[in-house]
């Protein structure tokens, strides 16, 4: 007992700083969407037709939930429960594969098991970190709902159904941890996981039966098979049933006891998945610096570019859906625009452009994690073997650069090609073929600007680049994407490049803000470059 | 400037830290120049400075005649490292990370030259280039780095550490590849403290201590300072009946032998002495360096409480 809470203490101490921003981000996230509904759609006859559009829309059910009523709580859950719970479940497996795999990886986990702490209690202090971590999760999500007006048991049941979700997927995560050889491959698959839960909730919702009033939905079986789709059962604010619950705890469960089983038996370090053998011999492309930085990420962009795929794709097709839904009933239009930062669009617009708002981030993102890149090499010490070869601190910087800028418009191409056919086979006319690729266009500046700012960054402060870069990230997309929903003021929601992206209007596009985006990614690049020159190599 | 490498007074400061304190290093063309200190003396930071992977905070420097700052990518060309921490790439096998490597240092431009060189080296080494760099143990990942920098030929080879992981068989093969680079006229500095490995290869030694140099010449001329280490059977001899052999120090007898010091100089003139007591079971043992070592570090171990061992 004494030696899991010195095992305990040491967990939370490690991740004090990163459960410090995911709880109180979560909980935050359920407060703003609880005040901007209220403040948005006050009215329950604004709120039953959203509902209505929602349902005659399998997209929106997709990115949403599962209309159970137009009460001001039932709304807000449906809003943002799924996102809630995915939030919780990627917190949860980064915990969980962080204390196994990764220290297991990188051997540390051998000094703790070759102390009386042994091979079985490092995973039950991981399980209990990961329990505790969501049941916080759970009273920030409840003091969020309470703290923008909901009831109090609907909040209750909403921030244990987010909890459940990321009880489950501490489980999930542990348990894929036990699979795989790497920990960056364990949080690829567990991270797709949760995702995957997200998405094949989205499909049972968008099958879903409605109710004859048109403001209730029934998900269909699809919504079965998610820790996500259980918890949405829990129907806050509504039914407020735990029942459902039992469910994700059962998962949790039932991974953990499959943990413990594969971790008695295997050696430490060793996998279910055994590590392939590599080849003897380098491949001719793998012969400078740029072939290296392809080598070591090209299944992340590949990542990244499967999630371009999936948005363009969803973008493409739901443009139509939302076309014929508006052409129906314009108060829907109206409702809509409200929805998203309103301008003078087009339904078909405003959803092209929400959907590549977030193909944006994820272009953006992918050139974030080039640049990161480099600090890791450099901190590992892979950095000093390079750059011990004739090859310039500054061509290596660029190689890296350049390839962030090849894998932020492969990102980009993708979310554009997608969107395209996604609109041919909806039969959209061909119109949409054009506007899916002016519009990944207008993506480009504000992910380049990441990739020059965040080098610059790792030139001239290499410590805390790698913290810094992804927080940067994160409040870009919350002020540029999440900032009008939560009702930031427009000077705040100024600061983030995704703000300043250009939108068309009714065909014509005002590409200012990018060019001048495009002006202050060169400045920062030139600047980093010329840093570069003058910086010694910091490993630590 | 006739030397290879030429240091003085370099300075560098990490925050408060001074790592290098006017530290001097001269290495001298085809010298295999043995870089002693304990850990945390600089030896690493003075290698990544002589590489240009560091820039120094103040005195002069030259490495080939050239600013390694300002040319690092020039020197580079003529220059092979080893670093104290050998890490690969997780998902590179080692055979990729050796034609990698080889490939930026431009050895593999014959192609058949090279694929000898390696193939040679991974057999002498025993070493398997196709696991992937997260399977090896810290020997094989040595052995990488070894493999890598043995197989395209360098005018330099600035070595951090380069045994640290090997089985003894393997110091062998290093060993022998560093007189084979050496032979061909190749200038080695090597950075250790494995002080028999040091003394096996090195002509040249310079000792540091908190970054600043505090020993460096021939091993014979830093032999000199130290003296000489001599026993025999007592035999009944009390240390009063050898209170006048010239030049004896710290006289002890003790388990039946009579052992005392002298300075290098002073032995043949105290052999005659010991001629007349006829004493048997002599032995004249010269310092080892790791006797010269701690001479330089003795009086931080007593420092730091442990006793003396010389």
């Amino acid at each position: 007992m004494e030696i899991l809470g010195v095992l305990l203490r040491q967990r939370l101490r490690r991740d004090r700083y990163q459960l410090a921003i995911w709880i109180p981000g979560i909980g935050l996230l359920g407060l703003f969407s609880a005040s901007a509904v209220a403040t948005t759609f006050g009215d329950a006859a604004g709120r039953a037709s959203i509902l209505r559009l929602a349902i005659a829309n399998p997209g929106l059910l997709m990115l949403r939930g599962l209309p159970q009523g137009y009460g001001l709580g039932p709304f807000v859950f449906f809003q943002i429960f799924a996102f809630l719970a995915l939030l919780a479940g990627l917190m949860s497996t980064f915990l969980a594969v962080r204390h196994t795999r990764a220290e297991e990886e990188s051997l540390r986990a051998e000094l703790v098991f070759a102390t009386l702490a042994g091979r079985t209690k490092p995973n039950v202090a991981t399980l209990v970190e990961g329990v505790l971590a969501n049941l916080l999760v759970g009273v920030a999500v409840a003091g969020g709902f309470m703290a923008g007006g909901l009831g109090v048991s609907g909040a209750v049941a909403g921030g244990a159904a987010t909890a459940a979700v990321g009880v489950s997927f501490v489980g999930v995560g542990m348990l894929i941890a036990q699979s795989t050889s790497t920990s960056r491959g364990a949080n690829g698959i567990a991270a797709a996981a949760v995702v995957l839960a997200y998405l094949v909730r989205g499909l049972g919702d968008a099958l879903g039966t409605p109710s004859p009033d048109g403001v209730h939905m029934s998900a269909a079986w699809p919504s079965w098979f998610s820790p996500i789709g259980w918890a949405q059962q829990v129907q806050a604010f509504n039914a407020n049933s735990y029942a459902p619950l039992g469910l994700n705890l059962t998962l949790a469960a039932v991974c953990a006891a499959a943990v413990f089983a594969l971790a008695s038996r295997r050696d430490s370090g060793a996998s279910i998945v055994p590590g392939r053998a590599g080849r003897p011999e380098a491949p001719a492309r793998l012969s400078g610096t740029f072939g290296l930085a392809w080598r070591l990420q090209w299944l992340s962009i590949l990542g990244w570019c499967v999630g371009g795929l999936a948005t363009g794709w969803l973008a493409g097709a739901l443009g139509n859906l939302a076309q014929q839904a508006a052409g129906s009933n314009t108060t829907v239009t109206s409702a809509l625009q409200s929805m998203v930062a309103a301008r003078n669009l087009s339904l078909a617009e405003l959803l092209i452009s929400a959907m590549f708002a977030i193909i944006g981030v994820l272009a953006a993102a992918c050139a974030t994690q080039t640049v990161m890149r480099l600090r890791q090499e450099e901190i590992v010490g892979s950095a000093e073997v390079i750059l011990a070869t004739p090859v310039s601190r500054v061509r290596w910087l660029l190689d890296y650069l350049v390839l962030g800028t090849i894998a932020t418009v492969l990102v980009l191409l993708s979310g554009a090609l997608a969107s395209s056919v996604g609109a041919a086979v909806s039969g959209t006319d061909l119109q949409a073929v054009g506007d899916s690729f002016s519009a990944a266009a207008a993506q480009l500046p504000a992910a380049l600007i990441y990739l020059a700012v965040l080098a610059l960054l790792y030139v001239l402060l290499p410590d805390i680049a790698v913290a810094a870069g992804w927080s940067l990230l994160g409040a870009g997309v919350f002020l540029g994407i999440f900032g009008a929903l939560v009702g930031l003021p427009q000077w705040m929601r100024n600061i983030s490049p995704f703000t300043h992206t250009p939108v068309a209007v009714a065909g014509t596009t005002d590409w200012s803000g990018g060019v001048w985006m495009l002006g202050i990614a060169a400045v920062a690049l030139v600047v980093a470059v010329a840093g570069m020159r003058r910086r010694s190599l910091r490993p630590s | 400037m006739s030397e290879l490498i030429e240091a003085i007074g370099l300075q560098k400061r990490f925050g408060p830290v001074r790592a290098l304190d006017g530290l001097d290093l001269s290495v001298g063309a085809g010298e295999v120049h043995g870089f002693l200190g304990p850990n945390g003396a600089g030896k690493s930071t003075t290698l990544r400075i002589l590489l240009g992977l560091a820039r120094p905070d103040g005195g002069l420097l030259s490495v080939l005649g050239l600013n390694p700052w300002d040319n690092a990518v020039q020197l580079h060309r003529r220059i092979a490292y080893i670093p104290g921490d050998v890490s690969l790439w997780p998902n590179l096998s080692g055979g990729e990370t050796i034609d990698l490597i080889s490939r930026l240092r431009g050895g593999t431009r014959d192609k058949a030259a090279y694929a000898g060189r390696k193939a040679r080296l991974i057999e002498a080494f025993e070493f398997d280039p196709s696991k992937k760099g997260r399977s090896y143990s810290k020997g094989n990942r040595q052995k990488v780095a070894l493999i890598a920098a043995f197989a395209t030929p360098a005018q330099l080879f600035i070595l951090d550490e380069p045994t640290s992981g090997l089985d003894p068989i393997m110091e062998a093969v290093f060993n022998q590849e560093i007189g084979r680079v050496a032979a061909n006229g190749a200038t080695v500095l090597l950075s250790s403290h494995i002080l028999s490995e040091v003394e096996a290869l090195c002509g040249k030694v310079s000792i540091i201590r908190s970054g600043r140099t505090v020993e460096t010449g021939t091993l014979a001329q830093l032999r000199h300072l130290t003296r000489n280490e001599v026993s025999f059977l007592a035999g009944g001899l009390t240390a009063a009946d050898l209170a006048g052999i010239p030049g004896a120090h710290d006289l002890v007898v003790a388990h039946g032998r009579a052992m005392f010091t002298v300075d290098g100089e002073q032995v043949s003139a105290m052999l005659p002495t010991l001629a007349r007591l006829k004493v048997l079971g002599l032995a004249i043992t010269p310092p080892s360096l790791e006797e010269l070592f701690l001479r330089q570090y003795g009086d931080e171990l007593v420092a730091d409480g442990v006793a003396r061992v010389s």
